[in-house]
């Protein structure tokens, strides 16, 4: 199979499932994704991520409960797959790579403006 | 306290199902957080936006099911596919289908186009039912129509009475010269649309906008003019044409005051200069004066807008009045009448362009080639049918509908029309050109700019695809799914074959009537042009005499033109022997006749060399001797016979009087009668005589071997001596064929028409024969393993087409030989219908037959029969 990558938000978004300590889904998320990034974010943009995510094999979603406080709807939970974990896992490993290959003193040669 | 109904609704509708629960749960979550925090207020508000975010594809996309319903469209698909493929299978099939529908086709649009052209004739002009045009009965022996009144008629009619809002006069005059003079220089246009001198009214009653001027002061003063865009461009450029001037016929010098936008081309004027009409006296006194009661120029046309509530018979009541007034005495008796804006395109005998009842021909004729087309298509498809069997079992079986059936061959056909008519419309847009040439019209074919085009071609292709497809769709929808695929099914399933039978029959009836037609008009035609006239029409130039030469001046320009070396005689005269213009017709008064004869005779003024030139034999007397005024007379012998004369010797040294005695001389020659009009009339009693006042041409004859050198130097001789007029010739032979315009195009048309009947025919016989030899396969190959020659197997099918050409031959000949008969009867000279043309159209008719079918049926009989019969 083609390997999907990662897109940034997508990350973001994985980072954060995986971040959760209690049982992931749309709502906590996606205050958990402007808490954590500090940006402005619409629901549906996190919504369509976490479905996409789903279809790429990183996450899956299993449907909650009946509730009370939404209208008996019921909550999708999502939770990391190993697909998912090994894409972060990859992701963490080219970064890490790639941040201990900078030569040692390159940063401080950069004048600060 | 809940979010916006509406918002909510809208989600529902547009998210996918299998997302709708949580998205709309996790939204519904939300809006309670901020209800809590924010209000009501903010709250729905942002509900409302966030909702808006989830109206994108991604969530409106439903997810695929495991077991897929099939769109709508991808039978239909189905259904085209199958139909490319069997089209591109029977590569000739489709191509016999495909060009027989789009010849039908193309006709029926060009056919649609011109009636829609000639039905749009002016149509544009504000209250256009209250405007009428002011028309005359003459009633002498016979009635005839004239489209005008006496010149002063609107005059008075607008005077005496209160009906007309508005009355206005015009006076044309075609064939002029316009000259402009820029600086020295002269140039020089001949218009043949000519010029019109109209009262200022006419521009309130018909709807012609200015583009520059006003219509409170055009046309106001004399020797002003208005021209069109197109023509003030023609003379001037780009420069501005108001207040330039021009001359008319080097008589009148006329100011430009304004300019009006170009005529639209669906209006029966043509004329693109007006002038005032009060300059009209300068050019013409007569057609100008208030008294001219006595005789009428249909030049002079007089329209009237009614008032509202005016009936026209209340307007005809009045006007013998007239009649009684001005002309008492008169013979020629007068009956005013009013013919309406909307008849005067078509009605032919004021001189409409083409009578309603010719369009009527026209639609039938276009309708009949297309149903024909149809039907032709419909007997081929039917024949296909048989193949098609065993893939309508297995639809069958599969569980198709009748209708689903029907439908598939529908979308075939509907395939099959809409290439046709692609292909008529450009087969259209080629044969416009000599369509707008031999009808005389202006028509153009773009369907984006025409509603009415863009309307009729989808929905002709719609009508024709289920006129053409629905018989033969029921048919095979109509297959017994077991016969069918078991591959018993016959022809006799199909059947309808004494149906195809006749119509074939009615094809080819309509085909060789067309065919006889062709011939006799072709005969007749060969006979009027070229059977001997009496006079020598050959190799004879026509130039004209430039208005106002004096006598002098003639014989000056007659002499130099003779020096010209390929000139052989030179005679002036009024008109060549054969002519429709300028011919003057008088009562003459014979000898001591107290009466004038109650015959006309027409005056051909010529001098001398006329009757050696053009080869007018003598059968009594002498030729004329040379004079300028008219001393002496020179008649034809049906003049004599007119008189009641037992010899033409007799009238040699009377006296002839013509025009109440104002010309008079002795009768000092006879010559032999020669046609002076055209097929269709009768030989006139004609006198010649020397008048130079009424000579109008030089008639040369020229050495025809060296015509090119020898007119070349016509045209410098004459233009030198006339530097203000323009140099035109004509041939006489020309002219002389230019009296059958009609005739040629009525030839035109018919050969057009039996062409494609022939076609549309050997079609027809085509898709029988397809059906013959697929029925009769069998047959063949029977017949064939008993011992049957190909001949004797392909008389099966010569048979069977000889009897049905005969027996439309024996229904189209005397229907043709009543209506050419009918034709021929327009001529008083005229050929017969003989025995060879019906040979002709018959033989010519097996022929076309022979070809069409002859590859088919060799086809049929030269099969192997092992095949044929290997298939039970």
């Amino acid at each position: 199979m083609r390997r999907s990558f990662l897109g940034e938000f997508e990350e973001i978004v994985l980072l954060v499932v995986a971040a959760c300590p209690a049982e992931a889904y749309g709502v906590t998320i996606w205050e958990e994704v402007q808490q954590q990034t500090g940006r402005s974010i619409t629901m549906s943009a996190v919504h369509a991520t976490l479905y996409r995510l789903e279809e790429k094999g990183f996450l899956s979603s299993q449907m909650g409960g009946a509730t009370a406080e939404r209208g008996g709807r019921r909550k999708r939970f999502f939770a990391l797959t190993q697909a998912g974990v090994r894409a972060l896992n990859d992701i963490q490993e080219v970064r890490t790579r790639l941040w201990q290959a900078i030569p040692p003193g390159k940063f401080q040669l950069i004048e600060p403006l | 306290m809940k979010p916006p109904r509406w918002a909510d609704r809208l989600l529902e509708i547009f998210v996918a199902p299998h997302l709708r629960e949580d998205v709309q749960g996790d939204l519904h979550e939300v809006f309670y957080k901020q209800l809590e925090q924010n209000g009501l207020v903010k709250a729905r508000r942002a509900f409302i936006w966030a909702v808006l975010h989830y109206l994108q594809p991604y969530f409106f996309k439903r997810k695929p099911s495991d077991h897929p319903k099939p769109s709508h469209t991808a039978m239909i698909r189905n259904y085209f596919q199958i139909a490319l493929r069997n089209l591109e299978r029977k590569k000739s099939y489709t191509l016999i289908n495909v060009s027989g529908l789009a010849l039908g086709m193309a006709c029926g649009i060009l056919i649609f186009m011109l009636i829609s052209y000639h039905l749009s004739f002016d149509n544009f002009h504000a209250n256009a039912d209250r405007i009428y045009r002011f028309v005359t009965e003459q009633h002498r022996e016979t009635v005839s129509y004239r489209p005008n009144v006496p010149n002063p008629f609107g005059k008075v009619f607008r005077n005496d009475y209160t009906f007309g809002e508005k009355v206005a006069r015009i006076a044309s005059s075609n064939d002029v010269l316009i000259s402009l003079k820029t600086g020295g220089e002269i140039r020089k246009f001949k218009e043949d649309a000519g010029v019109a001198f109209a009262e200022t009214d006419f521009f309130d009653i018909f709807n012609y906008p200015l583009l520059q001027g006003d219509f409170k002061t055009v046309l106001r003063e004399p020797n002003t003019a208005i021209l069109t865009e197109r023509m003030a461009r023609k003379y001037f450029g780009d420069q501005n044409p108001i207040n330039q001037t021009f001359h008319l016929d080097n008589k009148v010098q006329f100011r430009i005051t304004g300019i009006l936008k170009d005529l639209p081309v669906h209006t029966d004027r043509k004329t693109e200069i007006f002038l005032s009409y009060n300059t009209l006296r300068q050019y013409d006194e007569w057609m100008a004066s208030d008294e001219s009661w006595g005789g009428m120029n249909s030049a002079m046309q007089c329209f009237v807008r009614l008032k509202p509530g005016v009936s026209p018979a209340q307007v005809e009541e009045v006007l013998p009045a007239y009649v009684k007034k001005y002309r008492p005495t008169n013979k020629n008796v007068h009956h005013y009448k009013l013919q309406p804006l909307a008849d005067i395109h078509f009605n032919p005998r004021y001189g409409g362009a083409i009578s309603k009842s010719n369009l009527w021909v026209l639609a039938c004729i276009g309708f009949f080639l297309i149903v024909t087309a149809c039907i032709n298509f419909i007997n081929l498809a039917t024949a296909q049918a048989l193949n098609r069997s065993k893939e309508v079992g297995v639809r069958k079986v599969l569980g198709s509908f009748r209708g689903q059936l029907f439908w598939q061959f529908i979308a075939e056909t509907g395939l099959i029309t809409t290439l046709a008519i692609f292909l008529a419309f450009v087969t259209a847009w080629l044969l416009l050109p000599s369509v707008n040439d031999w009808f005389q019209v202006q028509i153009s074919l773009n369907p984006l700019d025409d509603w009415r085009l863009a309307l009729f071609l989808p929905a002709l292709a719609v009508v024709v695809t289920f006129f053409a497809g629905s018989y033969p769709g029921l048919i095979l929808a109509g297959f017994q799914p077991v016969v069918a695929l078991k591959g018993k099914l016959s022809q006799q399933h199909i059947g309808g074959f004494n149906t195809r039978r006749t119509l074939i029959v009615g094809q080819f009836a309509i085909s060789q009537a067309l065919l006889i037609g062709m011939i006799v008009i072709t005969d007749q035609m060969r006979y009027s042009t070229q059977s001997d006239l009496g006079f020598n029409k050959e190799a004879v130039v026509m130039l004209p005499i430039a208005p106002d030469t004096k006598p002098i001046s003639l014989k000056t320009v007659k002499h130099q033109l003779a020096q010209i070396p390929g000139v052989k005689t030179v005679s002036v005269c009024q008109s060549a022997p054969a002519s429709n213009y300028n011919v003057w017709n008088t009562s003459p008064q014979y000898d001591n006749r107290s009466e004038d004869e109650l015959f006309s005779v027409s005056v051909k003024a010529a001098d001398e060399q006329y009757i050696p030139m053009f080869d007018l034999k003598l059968v009594a007397g002498r030729n004329l001797f040379p004079a300028d005024s008219a001393r002496e007379f020179v008649v034809n012998e049906t003049f004599t016979k007119k008189l009641g004369l037992k010899s033409p010797q007799e009238v040699i040294g009377k006296t002839l009087s013509l025009n109440k005695g104002q010309t008079t001389g002795p009768i000092v020659g006879v010559v032999g009668d020669f046609h002076d009009r055209s097929f269709h009339e009768d030989i006139n009693a004609v006198c010649i005589m020397s008048a130079s006042d009424l000579y109008g041409s030089y008639a040369v004859k020229i050495d025809g071997t060296t015509v090119k050198p020898t007119l070349a130097a016509l045209e410098k001789t004459w233009s030198d001596l006339h530097p203000d007029q323009l140099y035109e010739y004509e041939f006489l032979d020309e002219h002389i064929a230019n009296f059958y315009k009609t005739e040629d195009l009525m030839l035109r048309l018919i050969q057009t028409f039996a062409a494609l009947a022939v076609f549309i025919g050997g079609l027809g016989l085509y898709g029988l024969v397809s059906f013959m030899a697929a029925q009769k396969t069998k047959e063949i190959g029977i017949r064939k393993v008993l011992g049957s020659s190909i001949g004797q197997i392909l008389w099966i099918f010569g048979k069977e087409f000889s009897r049905l050409i005969l027996i439309a031959f024996a229904v189209a000949a005397p229907v043709a030989y009543y209506g050419m008969n009918a034709w021929l009867n327009h001529f008083t000279f005229h050929i017969d219908v003989s025995v060879g043309v019906f040979a002709t159209a018959i033989a010519s008719t097996f022929l076309i037959a022979f070809l069409t079918v002859g590859f088919k049926s060799m086809k049929a009989a030269g099969m192997n029969p092992v095949k044929a019969l290997r298939s039970e």
